[in-house]
């Protein structure tokens, strides 16, 4: 398990909290190139973080990023950032994981990679740059914890 | 001109009595090829899942690696031809999904296209995977030799990657033009239906289970609320990211959107509040340990208590529901004659009902693939490659794999 060096934790109460948050969190992300692990349940918000720091970073509006649960890998191009954002929810091997080509997205220099449903393989646990940990708070709140370093 | 005009009809003819197109798709989990003759007639139509090399697994999800589609493509493209009756040297053309899609997965089916092309000397067609869905609808109508659908359609395209709403029209020479009228801001219908039922405890897909547990409960138990989504403002030339910027609506502009997250989010939250993770869990663990029960057994539906059918039934009234209420509201507005449906989700009994009762009910014309062409298929790809093969809309040599393609303008 890689440890990181920073925390931060943030709360949001709506949707709108969680799209806004986008601007602090991808200020914390940057600069490129990053892997950034994204974990939480069914419905925590990752995708919704993703729309917030996708908008932030000029790469795509908020109704562009919808989710990758069967398309594996949408990419989104800003004007200084290229983001990958993927979702592991239907792979079960690292096997499977090795096709997608994280290593070629990763090298890129201004790839920043977003991987919902990461935690799961080793593989990407030992070589992210950052993990957000999100999870339901009451109603819809939501808590999440950013670590990098 | 008058000559020209016959000249073309006369050549348009002779390609009606041979076009025989080669379909490959491997945009996302399958690996499938087709030959369809005259965008009408599918002589044959094979997927890789469905084939005996992979009957071992019983219907479980092909592997999700661009290696199966690399192992998958030669016997897949061999068997259709072979299925077709046909030598590989008859084909007229050879059609390939360019995108929307996996890269990885895309690109192996389109290098296999352009080798093929390349070989026989015959011509490349490019076709995005989206229109493919449109046109297995389109191709079934003419092969049941019906009188076509009036123009324009409404085509809702609903699976476990894509809801989207188009407007299609056919334009002169035949080249069909797509207006995509309404999409989803999140998830597509067909992840939320694989979501909750994973949520529940029920296997995979999702789609075939719950239909079948919906039957059993009482689809107004539970009050699901779909978001007004804000209309978007025209896509094109939008520059990004001024969001302070407020959006130009037209007065009482309505949005043909989607949004998937919420519900399935919302059926989370009730499982929660009324503890039902217990129940789930037994669940999980009695179809782990009886595979053989598949969507629609009695031992299946005997898994779930009344409250679990109750939540099934109104999860699908809401989220069917939603999709009639904003394909017939597109329709409307934008003056379609006729509606198809197509994609996975178009395989759900309740769809299919709601849908055709409501257009029985408005007069309008509405039409569904059959079970086999509703999933991804490449009868489709070969379809909707034959009228860019009539209007000589080939590809070039350069023709790559583009995993965000897009269909139509907004």
């Amino acid at each position: 398990m890689k440890s990181f060096t920073r925390e931060k934790r943030f709360r949001t109460r709506s949707v709108a909290g969680t799209l806004a948050l986008g601007e602090k969190i991808g200020e914390i992300l940057l600069p490129a190139p990053k892997l950034v692990v994204l974990r939480g349940e069914v419905g925590a918000g990752k995708t919704t973080l993703v729309k917030g720091i996708a908008a932030f970073l000029g790469a795509a509006t908020e109704e562009d990023v919808t989710s990758p649960t069967f398309t594996l890998v949408h990419e989104y191009v800003g004007p200084k950032v290229r983001i990958y954002h993927l979702d592991l929810y239907r792979l079960e091997t690292e096997r499977e994981l090795a096709t997608l080509g994280i290593e070629e997205m990763i090298a890129e220099p201004d790839a920043l990679v977003l991987v919902e449903w990461g935690e799961r393989f080793e593989s990407l646990v030992s070589r992210m740059d950052a993990e957000i940990a999100m999870e339901h708070g009451e109603g819809d709140e939501r808590n999440m914890m950013v670590r990098w370093g | 001109m008058r000559d020209d005009h016959d000249s073309s009809e006369r050549k348009a003819l002779g390609l009606k009595r041979e076009g025989l197109i080669l379909g490959i798709e491997s945009s996302c989990d399958e690996t499938a090829a087709a030959v369809v003759r005259g965008g009408s007639e599918a002589l044959s139509n094979v997927v890789a899942s469905q084939m005996n090399l992979h009957a071992n697994y019983g219907g479980v999800v092909p592997e999700l690696a661009s290696r199966e589609h690399l192992r998958n493509v030669v016997p897949v493209v061999r068997a259709a031809v072979e299925q077709a009756g046909i030598r590989l040297e008859d084909v007229d053309a050879v059609a390939v999904t360019e995108g929307p899609g996996l890269a990885g997965a895309l690109l192996v089916g389109l290098t296999y296209a352009k080798a093929l092309s390349f070989g026989l000397g015959k011509p490349l067609i490019g076709v995005n995977h989206l229109e493919g869905h449109i046109h297995a609808v389109l191709m079934e109508a003419r092969q049941r030799a019906e009188a076509p659908m009036e123009l324009p359609l409404l085509a809702l395209v609903v699976s476990g990657g894509h809801t989207h709403l188009y407007l299609a029209e056919q334009k002169s020479e035949g080249v069909w033009s797509y207006r995509n009228v309404g999409r989803t801001v999140d998830d597509a219908a067909g992840e939320a239906y694989d979501k909750v039922a994973k949520l529940l405890g029920l296997g995979y897909p999702g789609g075939p289970w719950i239909d079948t547990l919906a039957r059993h409960g009482n689809p107004l138990a539970v009050p699901f609320r779909f978001a007004k989504i804000k209309p978007r403002p025209h896509r094109e030339g939008v520059s990004l990211p001024n969001k302070k910027a407020p959006a130009k609506l037209e007065e009482g502009e309505e949005s043909f959107d989607f949004s998937f997250s919420g519900i399935k989010t919302a059926v989370l939250r009730y499982i929660e509040t009324h503890h039902m993770r217990e129940s789930i869990d037994a669940r999980r663990r009695a179809l782990a340990e009886h595979p053989d029960w598949r969507p629609g057994s009695d031992e299946a539906a005997a898994l779930c208590d009344a409250e679990t059918l109750d939540l099934i039934a109104s999860f699908q009234h809401a989220v069917v529901g939603n999709l009639l209420r904003q394909a017939f509201g597109a329709a409307e507005r934008y003056g379609a004659r006729g509606i198809v449906v197509s994609g996975g989700v178009a395989a759900n009994s309740e769809l299919r009902r709601r849908f055709q009762s409501e257009a029985d009910k408005r007069g309008l014309p509405v039409a569904f693939p059959s079970l086999a062409l509703s999933t991804d298929n490449a009868a489709m790809i070969a379809a909707a490659a034959w009228p860019k093969f009539v209007s000589g809309d080939f590809a070039p040599e350069t023709l790559a794999a583009t995993p965000q393609l897009r269909l139509g303008g907004s």
